[in-house]
C-alpha cells in the first residue's frame, strides 16, 4: 500500500500575518516528526511535489470574478474578512495548495499511489463559489473533486471532519447529487452553519449531511458516527473516490476549538475510512489538510497518525505524550455522547426518505 | 610532513609526504604497531582503517542488543519507556528497573541505545547508557545522539553498526596512541576526524578506502574529471571524480538506510587475490601464490601471461589457456563497467594498476594514467586529506537550548538569522581548529541547510527555532597543495 504525500517547502511560505494562527509554525513540528520517523524513506510512502492549479481547474468551482479579485488583490494585498487577510502574492500559494490536491488526485487515478495526503496550506473548505472566509481562499477539495469528475469519476464522497463546518464545500455542492458531502463539526461554532436540517436542494437533496456535535465530543463520539452514519452512507452511495477534508482541529489540545479527539482516535478514524475505501472504491482516498492549530501537542501526532493509517503501518504507538493526559481528561465531556445520540436520531428522521440504510430501520 | 596509513586487507600502505613522496607497504600480519614504528614522530598522521571495520560489518552476525526509546509515534523493536518531544523536552521518563531487567537476561556482545529526538536532548540516552554500563564495557555501548541528524530508523541502524565496531575502534585508538599521541582517522567522505569524534560515531570510519583513493588519485595527477580504478587485493573499485572531488551517497547496509555518507564507488568483487578454482572466484582465500599463498589467483594468472609480480615461479600452476581466459574475463568486466561512466580519462591505482590499466584503457578506448606511487595512492590520499566536519545545530530560544551534533552546548541568545549563522560558522571553525585543522583549511564553511521559524503564542513571537547543518567539506589540505 503506497501513500502519496503531497508536500513542498513552499507550503510553509503562506502567512496572513506573522502571528496568525494559520501560520508556518503549524506544519513545522509535523515535518520534524515525519523527518525523525524516517517517513520519506519508507517504501510505503511516495513524496509528490505539487504544481500550481491552472485557472481552468479553479474556474470549475469558483466564479471568474472571485478568481480575478484574488489575483488582483494579491498584487498589493487586501482583506476578505477579519480572519482572512490577503497577503501579497497569495494567489501563488493558493494555486499551489489547490494544485497539490489535483496532483494527489492524478497520482491516485494513475495508480502511482493507492491513496494520498495533501499537506497543503492555505486550507480551503470555508471558501465558497465566490467568497473566501475562515483562513480559506480557494476550495482545494472542491477543485480536486471537479478534477476527479473531469477524469471520469462519477460519484465522490467528501468527509469533512474539520472542527468547523465546511460551509464553502457545502455551498458548492449543495444541489449536486454526484457529490455526497458529509461534515462532522462542533456546533454551535464558527461559521454558524451546519445544521442537520440542511440536507441539500433540488437533485442534491439528501446528499448534504451535517453531523453537528457538541464541545467535549471524544473518540467514542466519532467512532459512533462512523459506524452509525458515515460508513453506511459510503456503502450505500458507493463513491468512486473518497475525499477527506482533514482538519486536525478536533484534537483535544487545539486552542481554537472544544472537541476532544485523540491522535489514536484520528488514526483509527482514517484506518476505518481506508478499509471502507478498499471495500468500495479500490482504496481510492485522498485527504487534504484543512485546519488544526495545536501546533505542538496535536498536529505532529495526528498528521503522523493519518499518514501511518493510510500507508498501512502499525498505528498502535500513535498517541500524545503522557503529559497531555490531564488536558484530555478535562476536555472530554460525558454529556456529549447522549446529545449526539439524539442528534443522530433526529437526522435519521430527516434522511429516511433518501437513504435505504436509514429507511429500513424504521 | 604528512603521513598517511591505509590498513588494507593484506598490507598496510604507508605514504610519507614532505618535499618528496615516499610510499611503502608493511604486511598486516605484523600489526599496526609495526607499521607505526617505521614512521617519524614528526608531522601529521592520518589513518584509514576501513578494511578491518568492513570485515567486522560484513562478517558473521554479532549479537547486538538494540534498545530504543521511541515514545509516541511509529513502533520500533527494542522499545523501552521514555520519550523526548520534537522540542527536545523529556515528556516521559525512562524506567531504570525495566532496563536492568533487560540487561540481566541479555547475552549481547554490544548494546546500541537510540532515542527518538535524542539529537535534541540526549539525557534519556545518557541515563540508559549509565545503567547499561553496569553490565557491559562502555567501549561496547553506542548511543545515537552524536550522529546528529534527524531520522530515527536510520539512526537506530547506524547506532547498531557503531555498537558493532566501537570496541575495535577503541582498541585501534589505544594501539596507535601508544606510538603517536596525536593522529587523525580518515572518514568515509575522505575528510579527517579526531579519534575523540570517531569514538562517538565510529561509523564515520566505515568504507573510507574509496575516499582515500579518490583524494590520492587527484593529488598525484591533479586530474579533476576522471574515473579512478583502484585494483586492490579483494575488489576493484571505480570512483568517479567531478571537479576534483568524489561524489557522495548515503550508505545502505542490509537494505536499511544509515546516516553514513560515503564516497560513491562501484565495487567489482574481483581483485589481485581473487582465487581461481576453474573460474575466477569473487572471494579471497589468502595471498597470491607469488606472495606465498596456497591457491592461484588473478595475480598468478597475470604472471602466467608474462607479468613479473612477486615470486612468479610459484604462479605456474595454472594452465596458460585458463590464465589467459581469466585475465581477459577480468579485463572485459572492468572495461564494460568503465564504458558506462563515459570518462574522459581513467586513473589506475592499487598494486596491479601498472599491469592492467593499459589493457583496460585500450578496451574502454579512453586515456589511461598510472601515476607514480599508484600502488599506495590510498595512503597518499589519507596523508593529504583535510579535517572535515558536518555539524547539526538546533537552537530553541524559548528553551534556551542549543544542541550541536546531539550534545547540549552553552546557549547564546541570538535572534537574528544572519548573526546566528555567523555564530554557527565560527563555532564550526573553532571546533575544527581545536581538533587540529590549520586555519587555512577552515576558511570555507559550507551551509548545507538553514531553516528558521518563529514560535507564536498568544499572537506574539515568543521564541525562534532554527536548524542549521553546516560544515567543512572533505578535500586536500591547503598545506599539502
Amino acid at each position: 500500500m503506497i501513500c502519496g504525500i503531497v508536500y513542498d517547502n513552499a507550503y510553509l511560505m503562506h502567512e496572513q500575518s506573522h502571528t496568525h494562527p494559520e501560520r508556518r509554525e503549524r506544519l513545522s513540528y509535523t515535518l520534524d516528526q515525519l523527518e525523525e520517523e524516517g517517513i520519506f524513506d519508507l517504501p510505503e510512502i511516495k513524496l509528490i511535489s505539487p504544481v500550481p492549479a491552472k485557472r481552468d481547474d479553479v474556474l470549475l468551482v469558483h466564479s471568474a470574478e472571485y478568481l480575478r479579485f484574488l489575483e488582483e488583490t494579491s498584487v498589493h494585498g487586501g482583506i476578505i474578512d477579519a480572519d482572512t487577510i490577503i497577503p501579497k502574492d497569495l494567489i501563488h500559494d493558493a494555486l499551489l495548495a489547490a494544485g497539490g490536491a489535483i496532483q494527489a488526485a492524478d497520482a491516485v487515478l494513475n495508480q502511482e499511489v493507492k491513496n494520498a495526503f495533501v499537506l497543503a496550506r492555505p486550507p480551503g473548505h470555508h471558501a465558497g463559489k465566490a467568497s473566501g472566509a475562515g483562513f480559506c481562499y480557494l476550495n482545494n477539495v472542491a477543485i480536486m473533486v471537479r478534477h476527479l469528475q473531469r477524469r471520469g469519476m462519477r460519484r465522490i464522497m467528501i468527509l469533512d471532519w474539520d472542527a468547523h463546518h465546511g460551509n464553502g464545500t457545502e455551498e458548492i455542492f449543495y444541489d449536486d447529487p454526484t457529490v455526497l458531502f458529509c461534515s462532522v463539526h462542533q456546533y454551535p461554532f464558527y461559521p454558524g452553519s451546519g445544521r442537520i436540517d440542511d440536507i441539500g436542494v433540488g437533485d442534491g437533496k439528501g446528499y448534504n449531511i451535517n453531523l453537528p456535535i457538541p464541545a467535549g465530543s471524544s473518540d467514542k463520539v466519532y467512532r459512533y458516527l462512523l459506524e452509525e452514519i458515515i460508513i453506511p452512507l459510503a456503502e450505500e452511495y458507493m463513491p468512486d473516490v473518497i475525499a477527506v477534508s482533514a482538519g486536525q482541529d478536533n484534537h483535544f489540545s487545539d486552542p481554537l476549538t472544544g472537541l476532544a479527539l485523540t491522535a489514536q482516535g484520528y488514526a483509527r478514524l482514517m484506518q476505518e475510512m481506508c478499509i471502507v475505501a478498499d471495500s468500495i472504491c479500490y482504496g481510492r482516498l485522498i485527504a487534504v489538510l484543512e485546519g488544526g492549530y495545536s501546533v505542538e501537542g496535536g498536529l505532529p501526532y495526528t498528521n503522523l497518525g493519518l499518514i501511518a493509517a493510510m500507508a498501512g503501518l502499525d498505528i498502535s504507538g500513535i498517541r500524545e505524550p503522557a503529559i497531555y493526559q490531564e488536558l484530555l481528561q478535562k476536555s472530554v465531556s460525558e454529556e456529549a455522547f447522549p446529545k449526539v445520540l439524539k442528534m443522530v436520531s433526529n437526522l435519521k428522521k430527516k434522511l429516511s426518505n433518501h437513504w435505504y440504510f436509514i429507511h429500513r430501520s424504521y | 610532513m604528512f603521513t598517511g596509513i591505509d590498513i588494507g586487507g593484506t598490507n598496510t600502505d604507508i605514504a610519507i609526504i614532505d618535499s618528496l613522496i615516499q610510499t611503502y607497504k608493511v604486511p598486516n600480519s605484523k600489526g599496526v604497531s609495526a607499521a607505526l614504528k617505521n614512521i617519524s614522530s614528526n608531522g601529521r598522521l592520518a589513518v584509514s582503517s576501513s578494511q578491518p571495520l568492513n570485515e567486522i560489518l560484513t562478517g558473521p552476525p554479532a549479537m547486538i542488543k538494540s534498545i530504543t526509546i521511541p515514545g509516541p509515534g511509529l513502533v520500533y523493536p527494542g522499545a523501552i519507556q521514555g520519550a523526548v518531544s520534537h522540542r527536545g523536552d523529556v515528556v516521559e521518563p525512562v524506567n531504570p528497573e525495566e532496563i536492568k531487567t533487560l540487561m540481566k537476561s541479555s547475552h549481547a556482545q554490544a548494546v546500541a541505545i537510540s532515542g527518538k529526538f535524542s539529537v535534541r536532548n540526549d539525557s534519556l540516552e545518557q541515563q540508559v547508557f549509565s545503567i547499561v554500563s553496569d553490565y557491559i564495557s562502555p567501549d561496547k555501548i553506542a548511543v545515537s545522539a552524536p550522529i546528529g541528524a534527524l531520522n530515527f530508523p536510520a539512526r537506530i541502524k547506524t547506532t547498531i553498526l557503531n555498537a558493532r565496531i566501537k570496541n575495535k575502534v577503541a582498541g585501534l585508538i589505544k594501539e596507535i596512541k601508544q606510538t603517536r599521541k596525536d593522529f587523525f582517522f580518515v572518514t568515509s567522505t575522505g575528510g579527517l576526524t579526531s579519534p575523540e569524534r570517531a569514538i562517538q560515531n565510529p561509523s564515520l570510519l566505515y568504507h573510507s578506502s574509496p575516499a582515500t583513493v579518490a583524494n590520492g588519485a587527484y593529488y598525484l595527477t591533479r586530474n579533476k574529471n576522471c574515473l579512478v580504478i583502484d585494483i586492490g587485493g579483494t575488489t576493484t573499485e571505480l570512483v568517479p571524480l567531478v571537479n576534483g572531488k568524489p561524489l557522495f551517497n548515503t550508505v545502505i547496509v542490509e537494505n536499511s538506510k544509515t546516516l553514513i555518507n560515503a564516497v560513491e564507488a562501484r565495487s567489482i568483487p574481483y581483485g589481485g587475490d581473487s582465487c581461481i578454482r576453474e573460474n575466477l572466484c569473487s572471494f579471497r582465500v589468502g595471498n597470491s601464490r607469488s606472495f606465498g599463498g596456497g591457491e592461484p589467483t588473478l595475480t598468478d594468472a597475470l604472471n602466467v601471461c608474462g607479468a613479473r609480480i612477486g615470486d612468479e615461479s610459484r604462479s605456474h600452476v595454472i594452465d596458460p589457456d585458463l590464465a589467459h581466459e581469466i585475465v581477459q574475463y577480468y579485463l572485459e568486466m572492468v572495461s564494460s563497467a568503465v564504458r558506462e561512466y563515459r570518462p574522459s580519462a581513467i586513473i589506475g591505482t592499487g598494486y596491479l594498476a601498472h599491469y592492467l590499466l593499459s589493457d583496460i584503457s585500450e578496451r574502454a578506448q579512453v586515456l589511461g594514467i598510472v601515476p607514480e606511487h599508484a600502488g599506495s595512492a590510498n595512503a597518499v590520499g589519507a596523508a593529504v586529506s583535510r579535517l572535515c566536519l558536518e555539524v547539526h545545530i538546533h537552537v530553541d530560544t524559548e528553551k534556551k537550548r542549543m544542541t550541536v551534533n546531539g550534545k547540549e552546548s552553552p546557549y547564546v541568545h541570538i535572534m537574528d538569522n544572519e548573526d546566528l549563522l555567523a555564530y554557527a560558522k565560527e563555532l564550526v571553525q573553532n571546533l575544527a581548529i581545536s581538533e587540529g585543522a590549520p586555519e587555512e583549511d577552515v576558511k570555507d564553511v559550507t551551509v548545507f541547510h538553514f531553516s528558521s521559524y518563529d514560535v507564536i503564542r498568544g499572537w506574539k513571537v515568543t521564541a525562534k527555532i532554527t536548524d542549521i547543518i553546516l560544515g567543512i567539506t572533505p578535500g586536500i589540505t591547503v598545506e599539502a597543495l
